[in-house]
């Protein structure tokens, strides 16, 4: 009988539409493969329904919070679940940007300068007397703000002058209890993914992302109309070595396994700067991992196909 | 027990193109999810039906069964009963605008006019000139045809013609199709269109030579000043829509379009090709239902509830609303639209509301470009004035949360200067 495999996707984050996409593309394909598949939505009934119903493991096709942090991942580590995906620490280092940045500093991968400020700083600690002090910190304008945990770059600002700084340090509040400024590098911005780990470890080839309305932030990701991609990215092949170097990098220094997807940026002496890490990339049709894999000739099918045996593999062998 | 088993769509890649641009269903969500008894609705435009009397409806209906039975169960003509047009006619005389019962198409709600005149007009790309925010249900029916919808901005006197005038003038003459616009205390803005601006919007509408389209729900229900002129009494060539959902009741699905000749002809077409005929039934149950004066009796009633309950909302507001937020005033009709400092993005905030037990419409949603984040439309049609104050309090709080941050910045002098939104 062949192995029954639950897609969990939805949710209730901010991603879910994405999720569902992602989700939709991961079932089909995993039934292509002649595998069972039951599609859960993340509700209250998840639990329930994975007791009654068993599966062999889970394939993660949940974006940003609770399926990318960690909760998802130690609730299904509870219930005896293997599943796709990195694991619980993992998860949780990526998932908050300014935590795996320390890592990255620690590990010497290159990362833009940044600071981390909390909401509390600025609402118990009068962190907004120090607005001024912050270009310097990080290496002068333009710079990128951000929620410390969200995806899909949702609440992402460029500010090139001080008088938008505390309006994008808002806005970013709005979405997480935490903001990062972070020095802007211009440059090619480049998406690099990375299967398996171990002996198993393969890293894709880059995707350029060319962004036609200046970010690349939440409604560009959701409308491939407002970027373009190229996949090969159009950079030199020292380029190309160096930013596949540097993801595998991070990859490792995250202790990620089965999948990730680095984003990083390579300025004009073709230094890469990594700016995150995401441990559940989407897999949707304008996704740029399955953009990737196509461009190394693996078929989205082998590709999520791999992910569910690896987690199989794991529940076997017991680790 | 339930299931969290996802049951896919297996036709999700067979519908039309033009589908596409339905928005997320993550604001409907979160309303299923506030259907218990004890969450406030502060976020449907519901008419108080319950105020209708329902004896004299029981009576019209029996009579339209009795008396004209036959006509009532039969195909009727698709631009409606003459009798219905009639008293359309009358209606639309009290407030300044002669026309004839042949001027007249009757519809299924307003919002079936909107429909029909938009896929008798637009092909995919042309453009639609709004007020910014504007009804949302517009903007539906709108995006099915896939313009390009431009949002004209507002402030307490209704649309901006300095900024209409602008973008008139970028677009050049017949640049747009059509100006939709709902004079009378907008949804969801709740302001209205000064006389001046009326004026002014008709001359340039004839200048560039673009068909004005003027929606009039809440006409009927105003609270206080003097009634203003309809556009459609200033020209005769602005389309107009009109309806008995909020004189009468929305479950008949009655409503009209008037528009020139020709359009009106065209949108007869079209009407046929959609439903061939309204309901005859629903149409002799209102013909009955506006015989005699009581409905009169009963629009001034329920006009002086809404005032309450406007009156209700505007204290509650005052009482419990944080001094960085600002709303309208509306001097009728359903809605008040609340503004807070440009950084908050209301619809972040609706889940938590759910939570306290209060609903409202996040802005954005009445804009077709995502502006209006840090706005919400609070209806005060529907909850009586006790659970407007409670629901105005609880919805504070969550409100208050959100602006400890702000007022962290104000307090060290490092506020934002972003541009305040519209309205």
């Amino acid at each position: 009988m062949s192995k029954k495999i639950a897609v969990l996707m939805g949710g209730r984050s901010l991603e879910r539409e994405v999720s569902l996409a992602s989700g939709r593309r991961v079932s089909d394909a995993l039934t292509a493969a002649g595998y069972r598949v039951l599609p859960l939505d993340v509700t209250a009934e998840l639990v329930g329904t994975l007791r009654s119903e068993r599966p062999d493991a889970a394939y993660i096709a949940l974006h940003g919070k609770y399926g990318e942090d960690g909760t998802i991942q130690e609730l299904l580590e509870f219930l005896g679940v293997p599943y796709t995906g990195p694991g619980v620490v993992a998860s949780a280092l990526a998932w908050d940007k300014s935590v795996a940045k320390h890592v990255f500093r620690e590990r010497s991968i290159p990362t833009p300068a940044w600071i981390t400020l909390t909401a509390d700083a600025f609402k118990e600690m009068g962190a907004a007397t120090a607005l001024d002090l912050i270009p310097d910190a990080v290496g002068g304008f333009p710079v990128a703000v951000k929620p410390a945990r969200q995806g899909s770059a949702l609440g992402l600002r460029r500010v090139d002058s001080a008088e938008d700084l505390a309006d994008a340090l808002l806005m970013a509040l709005s979405y997480d209890t935490a903001a990062l400024v972070e020095k802007w590098i211009e440059g090619t911005e480049l998406a690099v993914s990375v299967l398996g780990d171990g002996d198993s470890l393969i890293v894709l080839p880059p995707v350029e992302i060319v962004p036609t309305r200046g970010l690349y932030d939440f409604s560009a990701r959701m409308d491939a109309g407002d970027v373009g991609f190229f996949s090969p990215a159009r950079i030199t092949p020292e380029a190309t070595r160096e930013a596949m170097r540097v993801a595998r990098e991070v990859h490792e220094a995250l202790g990620c396994r089965d999948v990730s997807r680095t984003d990083l940026v390579l300025d004009e002496d073709g230094r890469a700067f990594v700016l995150e890490c995401n441990t559940s990339p989407g897999m949707t049709e304008t996704s740029l991992l399955p953009m990737a894999a196509e461009a190394a000739d693996m078929s989205f099918q082998d590709v999520v196909s791999t992910l569910v045996e690896s987690a199989l593999a794991r529940a076997e062998s017991g680790t | 027990m339930g299931t969290a088993r996802i049951v896919f769509d297996r036709w999700h890649d067979r519908y039309a193109e033009r589908l596409g641009g339905v928005r997320s269903s993550a604001v409907r969500d979160l309303f299923a999810a506030a259907s218990r008894a004890d969450v406030i609705s502060l976020s449907g435009g519901m008419p108080e039906v319950s105020r209708v009397p329902h004896d004299e409806v029981a009576k019209a209906a029996r009579e339209a069964v009795h008396h004209e039975g036959a006509a009532a169960l039969q195909y009727g003509s698709s631009n409606g009963r003459l009798q219905i047009r009639s008293l359309i006619r009358d209606l639309m005389a009290e407030i300044g605008v002669r026309l004839s019962a042949d001027d007249v198409v009757v519809t299924a709600g307003a919002q079936q006019a909107l429909d029909l005149f938009a896929k008798t007009m637009l092909d995919p790309g042309d453009v639609v000139i709004t007020e910014g925010p504007t009804y949302l249900g517009a903007l539906q029916a709108f995006s099915a045809y896939q313009p390009d919808i431009h949002c004209i901005p507002m402030d307490g006197d209704g649309m901006r013609m300095d900024l209409l005038e602008a973008e008139l003038e970028r677009l050049g003459p017949r640049g747009a199709k059509f100006i939709y616009t709902i004079p009378n205390f907008q949804n969801p803005a709740g302001v209205t269109m000064s006389p001046e601006r009326r004026r002014r919007l008709l001359e340039l509408a004839r200048e560039y030579d673009i068909l004005v389209v003027e929606d009039d729900p809440y006409g009927r229900l105003r609270f206080e000043g003097g009634h203003m002129k309809p556009l459609r009494s200033l020209d005769d060539e602005v389309v107009y829509l009109g309806t008995f959902s909020k004189i009468f009741a929305p479950g008949l699905r009655l409503g009209w379009i008037t528009a020139p000749k020709p359009v009106l002809a065209k949108v007869l077409l079209v009407k046929q090709a959609a439903d061939l005929c309204g309901s005859n039934f629903a149409q002799v149950t209102a013909e009955r239902y506006f015989q005699g004066t009581r409905w009169r009796r009963v629009l001034v009633e329920l006009t002086r509830t809404y005032a309450e309950r406007r009156d209700a909302m505007i204290a509650a507001l005052e009482e419990h609303f944080p001094p960085e937020a600002t709303w309208t005033k509306p001097e009728g009709g359903f809605f008040v639209w609340v503004e807070l400092p440009p950084y908050v993005d209301c619809a972040s905030m609706l889940a938590e509301a759910v939570e306290h037990g209060v609903t409202f419409v996040p802005g954005d949603g009445f804009f077709p470009d995502g502006r209006g984040k840090n706005c919400m439309r609070l209806a005060f049609c529907y909850a009586d004035p006790e659970a407007i104050d409670e629901g105005i309090k609880r919805l504070a709080e969550v409100v208050e949360d959100r602006l400890e941050l702000y007022r962290a910045f104000a307090a060290a002098g490092a506020l934002p200067t972003g541009e305040e939104g519209a309205a």
